[in-house]
């Protein structure tokens, strides 16, 4: 018996859907979903796992590393506006189509195309307290601004947030804001001219209010970086130190499973990590059916 | 006009500072992975004096750097056929076809998108070991593709839903099977769109670094990315070498950017709405 057309199309439409979300359960679904398992449990990577209730949340969150590091994602999201301006405004600037605009722009995005672990090495190599950058200060008579910028425990994370959040990702931003801004009716810089509108009138009374939605995805896309898309960046750069000041709860979550082994308590650090992912998946979903619409 | 003049003197000052903040750490690259040891104590900024390319020699041959290549070139053609056919498929069918559940199915891919490779790293660990996946390139290749497709979908379902109904259905009317107005017509009408795809594959898989640290544990199955991260924790190694690591694992994205720029630009567009 043949299928009714419609039929058919179904059947052909989750035939070539099955590969896909195949894999989607069995690599990402089920993963989540068993960490919440996991977070009542001990396990150590390997042997039979024992039930413990609620004891991983309660060391979790007794824990100054807990602490540290959900303190440290905190921070880390301080660099987010400032990730926002600096991009918005160097696209601003390069749109004006100044000469040579396109090869700053490809310069800018060298950080993107070598990807975080290069850049993370990279960087590390880069700011050792004996290293280039500090020497090209000294040379400078700048021996003041030489400081020890992956030593010291205060330090640390803000480099961390001004390289991966603001400038690893700076080149990637301008390219999506030059393209945003490129959809500017032209008519209204004509306008803001003839009222005798200034460089920074222009800018915040027309180009600002044009990418408000743009701004508000970089903003989305800045928060999944910061919460997770960060481990390959601190892995190859820090390694989460000096001591755990640097350590986010995705750098956490890899120290207590794969270093320490406690696979129970690092599962109820995920557990945690969930749910700020899903409130930014959540925002994220919102915000592509705003486009849409 | 006086006025101008400076504004744009502040401009290329601002812009001359970044690009340089950009490119230093490059030229230091390549001028410390030219020195030795000894000479690199001294003179850490300039040019070598004595360039050798003994760091180079170090890394390929002691550091094994050539066999993470081959691995990478193993590795990266097969993860990518996989990754193409599966986001060439669903979004193919999320984009021209009509199911049931389509929205819900579409919206729970979107989802999925986001959660980080440690929030999952456990579970496939766990997931690998008892399916004898872990130290196999297969495991990794499931891995990646699970993990990137989603992304990859999405983009192609965007692509798709913007090409012409009439395409699937003068095909169907001519009697086309489904699978075949996907490979014969969809496919090659998709196919600026699936090179571009190539290209995020191809970074997201030379840079991806979380998931091959796990599933790979022997040594010599590493690939370049994970073999840098590692050189680095695991020797104390010397900037010399670790420069020359460094160049050595650039070269490739470099060169993809040198001979691809539009795509790889337009590629990271398509990406801006990448979880």
């Amino acid at each position: 018996m043949r299928l009714s057309y419609k039929n058919e199309e179904a059947r052909d439409s989750f035939l070539l859907l099955a590969p896909l979300f195949l894999l989607l359960a069995l690599f990402i679904a089920f993963p989540v979903l068993s960490n919440f398992r996991f977070a009542f449990l001990d396990w150590k990577g390997f042997g039979t796992p024992k039930p413990v209730g609620l004891a991983n949340f309660a060391a979790m969150f007794s824990s100054p590393m807990f602490r540290i590091s959900l303190l440290n994602t905190g921070k880390l999201l301080l660099y987010i506006p400032v990730s926002v301006a600096s991009t918005v405004l160097l696209a601003a600037l390069l749109r004006e189509g100044l000469r040579g605009w396109g090869i700053y722009r490809s310069i800018l995005y060298i950080p993107n195309l070598l990807g975080p672990v290069i850049m993370g090495v990279v960087l590390a190599i880069s700011l050792r307290d004996t290293g280039p950058f500090n020497s090209l200060l000294r040379g400078m008579g700048l021996d003041v601004l030489a400081l020890d910028w992956l030593g010291s425990e205060h330090l640390s994370i803000h480099v961390v947030g001004l390289l991966h959040v603001v400038w690893v990702r700076l080149g990637f931003g301008i390219i999506y804001f030059l393209s945003a801004m490129s959809a500017i009716d032209p008519a209204l810089y004509e306008a803001a001219l003839m009222d005798g509108a200034s460089w920074w009138k222009r800018f915040f009374n027309v180009t600002v209010p044009s990418v408000v939605f743009s701004i508000e995805f970089w903003t989305v896309l800045s928060f999944i970086e910061v919460f997770a898309r960060m481990f390959g960046f601190i892995f190859s750069f820090t390694k989460g130190g000096p001591g755990f000041s640097t350590f986010t709860l995705e750098y956490g979550i890899y120290y207590l499973a794969f270093v320490n082994m406690k696979m129970g308590m690092a599962s109820a650090w995920a557990t945690v990590l969930f749910f700020f992912c899903a409130i930014i998946s959540v925002a994220q979903l919102r915000l592509m059916k705003k486009r849409e619409e | 006009m006086k006025r101008a003049g400076i504004t744009n003197r502040i401009i290329y000052a601002v812009l001359s500072l970044a690009s340089f903040a950009a490119l230093f750490p490059l030229y230091h690259l390549v001028v410390t992975s030219l020195k030795s040891k000894t000479e690199y104590l001294d003179n850490t900024v300039g040019l070598p004096i004595a360039p050798t390319l003994e760091s180079f020699r170090f890394i390929i041959v002691d550091g094994g750097m050539l066999g993470f290549f081959v691995n990478n070139l193993v590795l990266i053609p097969l993860g990518l056929c996989a990754y193409i056919a599966v986001c060439l498929s669903a979004g193919f069918a999320f984009g021209k076809l009509r199911f049931p559940f389509k929205l819900p199915l579409f919206l729970s891919v979107l989802f999925l998108m986001i959660f980080p490779q440690m929030l999952l790293a456990m579970q496939i660990f766990r997931l690998a070991s008892s399916l004898g996946l872990l130290d196999s390139y297969l495991g990794v290749l499931l891995v990646w593709t699970a993990y990137f497709a989603p992304f990859g979908t999405y983009i192609m379902t965007t692509y798709f839903a913007s090409v012409p109904f009439e395409l699937v259905e003068s095909a169907r009317i001519d009697g086309a099977s489904t699978f075949s107005i996907l490979t014969r017509i969809m496919a090659p009408v998709a196919s600026p769109m699936v090179g571009t795809l190539v290209i995020i594959g191809v970074q997201s898989m030379w840079n991806e670094l979380p998931f091959s640290l796990l599933i790979l544990r022997d040594g010599t199955k590493r690939t370049v990315a994970l073999a840098i991260a590692m050189l680095k924790g695991e020797y104390g190694l010397r900037a010399p070498d670790l420069s020359a690591a460094v160049v050595l694992a650039s070269i490739v994205p470099i060169a993809l950017f040198l001979v691809f720029q539009k795509k790889i630009t337009l590629g990271t567009l398509a990406g801006s709405v990448k979880g």
